[in-house]
């Protein structure tokens, strides 16, 4: 059987872990409908990517999820 | 296909350098094309292919169960297709696929995992992509 490396980016690691993702990255406190950060924040969104992906050069044990502070992040950020 | 253990963690193996891989998204945060029909709010199972050049005027969020208004002003708080680009573009991927897939919000778990898993499955080899990047809402 062939597969393909997946990476999730979760917001809700709780439940995700019930799914068993192979690779899981949870940038913690990211709110719902902010995974990838509040809108416009165009280099934390590839900061953010770039980390998840990582987990595909640096894996950890399947069914972990790695997290990661993001200090910039700013889930009342209503600038466009 | 033999039946997985649920206990089991289903992995494969990722070789290769991010500089030169082919990357795509697979997402259940209801974004879809403008131009595409909206999910069904209150459970759909079908999926959107997202173009690789898509960009936020173009796209919006069909779900009821997060709050989008960020996500429609810009598309990659939930669904990184820009973000993508530019990561290619300053050389830290090799490529995004050419298109991405979105689905919407649904429980209905059994007809995903015996049907529509494979469908994307099918979806995404033709891609010839070398990672998906898997996000929600």
């Amino acid at each position: 059987m062939e597969g393909i490396p997946t990476v999730l980016i979760t917001v809700d690691p709780e439940q995700s872990w019930q799914a068993r993702p192979s690779r899981a990255f949870y940038p913690r406190g990211f709110k719902l409908g902010h995974s990838l950060g509040q809108p416009g924040a165009r280099d934390l969104h590839q900061r953010l990517v770039i980390d998840a992906l990582d987990l595909l050069i640096h894996p950890e044990e399947p069914g972990t999820i790695a997290e990661q502070e993001y200090p910039e992040y700013s889930p009342l950020d209503k600038s466009s | 296909m033999p039946e997985i253990s649920r206990y089991c963690i289903p992995y494969t193996p990722f070789t290769g350098k991010l500089e030169s891989s082919r990357v795509g998204i697979v997402s259940t945060a209801g974004v879809h094309l403008r131009s595409q029909p909206p999910f069904v709010l209150e459970g759909d199972t079908t999926f959107r292919l997202i173009p690789a050049d898509a960009t936020t005027d173009l796209t919006t969020v069909t779900h009821d169960h997060y709050d989008h208004t960020d996500a429609r002003r810009d598309v990659n708080c939930v669904f990184p297709v820009e973000t993508l680009r530019e990561l290619v573009a300053a050389g830290k991927l090799g490529s995004t696929t050419p298109e991405h897939l979105c689905m919407g919000y649904s429980q209905a778990m059994r007809e995903i995992k015996e049907k529509v898993a494979c469908e994307i499955a099918l979806i995404t080899r033709k891609w010839k992509s070398d990672a998906i990047l898997l996000t929600a809402g």
